[in-house]
């Protein structure tokens, strides 16, 4: 009964969670803010997988979320709502509710094929290497899809709103919050039951020696694209999701600056810690959130001080400036992450109790 | 025969590590290659392991031979698990950041369709020849000592369920009365399992005590072999590597 005590409460929070958006308790702001967590919790867990369990050093997470962002959003909008591209409904957009989670699958295994790019390169080379083919791969899908004009190119594409509001034609219940809950713990279900199987096991055994792992009869090639495709796999889900909440995808939203953002998330949270991983995307998400209210705090508190000159503003731009920053105190401080590699129940050995991580 | 290497050339990049060097190994045997640094003794192994570059070098010409078909054209992971070779590396290379026990249950990876009943007998079998690792199961694998790490080295090998264990330099870095322990545990894994060894060492003295045959390379070359005590007698191998 104990084990399962928090798979209940997560359960009972879930359903409070959408029992509160449905009765309008819950700003829409917040809301939102509550649903970037889930998209930034399968984000910096499903980059874990390779930088943190398998060692590597992937910095274009960004661009498989931008596959997927864009494969599912062309999808919905071509079977769902009437386009000036791609005409009327292939379907009737009373089933869009129906159809939305494969439709989100197919963005996500779209994705997973482009991870290919990445773990093709990824038997022969590692390290910095690797990382400059990440960063490649990632360049390489935004100006792809930059240059179709077909979707939008540079302008972005939309028309998400319009399957989302046939959604709510059909059952007024906060649709986006539900499928975001749901992604975000099957995504953290398949990441756990991946690295703590025998198989998952060995991407742990890559990132400490490749060469052992080989003779432990460890297909590193094979693991080595599996790792990679679930990993580009899951981000695809996110962006696919992150498409629909915003109902407008532009390609630049998926910049060197989002991978960024990523990175810090999985290294803040631990290398190699799937909790770590979920709460420093926890973390990430309020802090950035808070540093909109925080910077023009600042800013009008030393205008009033008189530290800065009239024309000068301190603006959002700063967020830049700050989230580095984190990086940097971080890997000064506490270069292992909150967690390391250890989780939850490692570190609180009373939580045991109620949840098992093995 | 089990093992037969035939006339095998290799090269690091431009430079010929190993000039034609054949030999063969039965089953059931406890053969040692011995010689000095840089004679191809690792390199011999990490050919037949078949392991990816940088580690192994380019077979040129000649053959490696397992149980008569050749294995050249085998991945590493396949030499292990459809074959059933097995190495202990040079250094150990023992996953560090996993407990004792993972890195033994991971050596198992391959052995999906084993019963649950026949991989716990095996690790019976380690934990009763190497004591000290049941002790210390559930503790990280880098906290352990010089000799339990190799302790492990061996039992994660064994544990591959091999036909045929190749170590490479067990003695290294170890005291001498924990040395002669692992021999004698080699010895005892040959004796009652039927295990066939292939033991590569420079130690030439205490690996020629434990093995049946050896061989002597030289620069890539084999210069001297046969039964392992006339070896150790022999007056041109005793001056070279014996110390006299």
């Amino acid at each position: 009964m104990q084990k399962h005590t928090f798979t209940i409460a997560l359960f009972l929070s879930c359903l409070g969670l959408v029992g509160l958006a449905q009765y309008n308790w819950l700003d829409q702001y917040i809301l939102t803010v509550i649903m970037f967590m889930g998209i930034n919790i399968i984000l910096s867990s499903s980059l874990n997988i390779i930088n943190g369990y398998m060692g590597e050093f992937a910095c274009g997470h960004a661009g498989f979320m931008c596959v997927g962002a864009y494969v599912s959003s062309v999808l919905s909008v071509a079977i769902f709502a009437k386009d000036k591209v791609f005409g009327a409904p292939m379907l009737p957009p009373d089933l869009a509710w129906i159809g939305f989670p494969a439709i989100i699958l197919a963005g996500a295994l779209v994705a997973a094929l482009t991870g290919l790019i990445v773990a093709l390169p990824s038997f022969k080379t590692r390290g910095d290497y690797l990382a400059i083919i990440t960063i490649a791969a990632n360049y390489m899908v935004i100006s792809a899809i930059e240059n179709m004009d077909i979707i939008g190119g540079p302008r972005g594409f939309q028309g998400m709103k319009r399957v989302i509001n046939s959604m709510y034609d059909v059952a007024d219940i906060p649709w986006m919050l539900i499928w975001i809950i749901i992604g975000t713990l099957f995504s953290i279900f398949l990441i756990r039951r991946f690295v703590t199987s025998t198989y998952g096991k060995g991407i742990i055994a890559i990132s400490q020696d490749e060469v052992a792992a080989e003779i432990m009869s460890i297909n590193t090639n094979k693991m080595k694209i599996s790792a990679f495709m679930l990993s580009a796999g899951l981000a695809g889900l996110a962006g696919g999701l992150f498409a629909h909440v915003y109902g407008y995808v532009n390609p630049q939203s998926f910049s060197i600056m989002k991978s960024t953002e990523c990175m810090v998330m999985v290294y803040l949270g631990g290398m190699g810690s799937l909790s770590g991983s979920v709460l420093s995307a926890i973390i990430f998400t309020v802090l950035i959130e808070a540093l909109r209210f925080i910077i023009p705090e600042v800013d009008s508190l030393m205008h009033s001080i008189g530290i800065l000159p009239d024309s000068y503003e301190i603006s959002q731009v700063w967020k830049w400036v700050i989230i580095p920053m984190i990086l940097f105190f971080l890997m000064q401080f506490r270069p292992e992450g909150i967690f390391g590699n250890r989780e939850l129940p490692d570190s609180f050995p009373k939580l045991r109790k109620f949840y098992s991580f093995k | 025969m089990l093992l037969s290497i035939e006339n095998l050339y290799v090269k690091y990049g431009n430079i010929e590590a190993l000039h034609g060097i054949s030999f063969h190994v039965n089953e059931g045997e406890i053969v040692t290659l011995i010689g000095a640094n840089g004679a191809g003794k690792s390199t011999t192994l990490n050919s037949i392991m078949r392991l990816p570059p940088p580690e192994a070098p380019r077979v040129i010409s000649g053959d490696i031979k397992f149980r008569g078909q050749s294995i050249l054209n085998v991945e590493p992971h396949d030499v292990v698990a459809k074959l059933n070779l097995a190495l202990a590396p040079e250094g150990r290379r023992i996953f560090g950041n996993l407990t004792v026990m993972e890195n033994l249950t991971l050596a198992t990876y391959a052995r999906k369709n084993d019963p649950d009943t026949e991989i716990k007998r095996d690790l019976d079998r380690i934990f009763d020849l190497f004591p000290r690792l049941a002790e210390r199961k559930t503790q990280r694998s880098e906290s352990l000592s010089g000799g339990e790490q190799q302790m492990l080295a061996v039992g994660r090998a064994i544990m591959t369920k091999c036909d045929m264990l190749l170590l490479d330099e067990p003695s290294m870095g170890l005291a001498p009365l924990l040395m002669y322990e692992m021999f004698r545990t080699l010895k005892q894994i040959n004796q009652e399992d039927g295990l066939t060894i292939v033991v590569v060492e420079q130690n030439a003295k205490v690996a020629l005590s434990l093995a049946h045959r050896g061989y002597v390379l030289d620069t890539g070359e084999i210069v001297a072999s046969g039964a392992a005590d006339e070896l150790a007698n022999d007056p041109e191998v005793k001056k070279a590597y014996l110390g006299g």
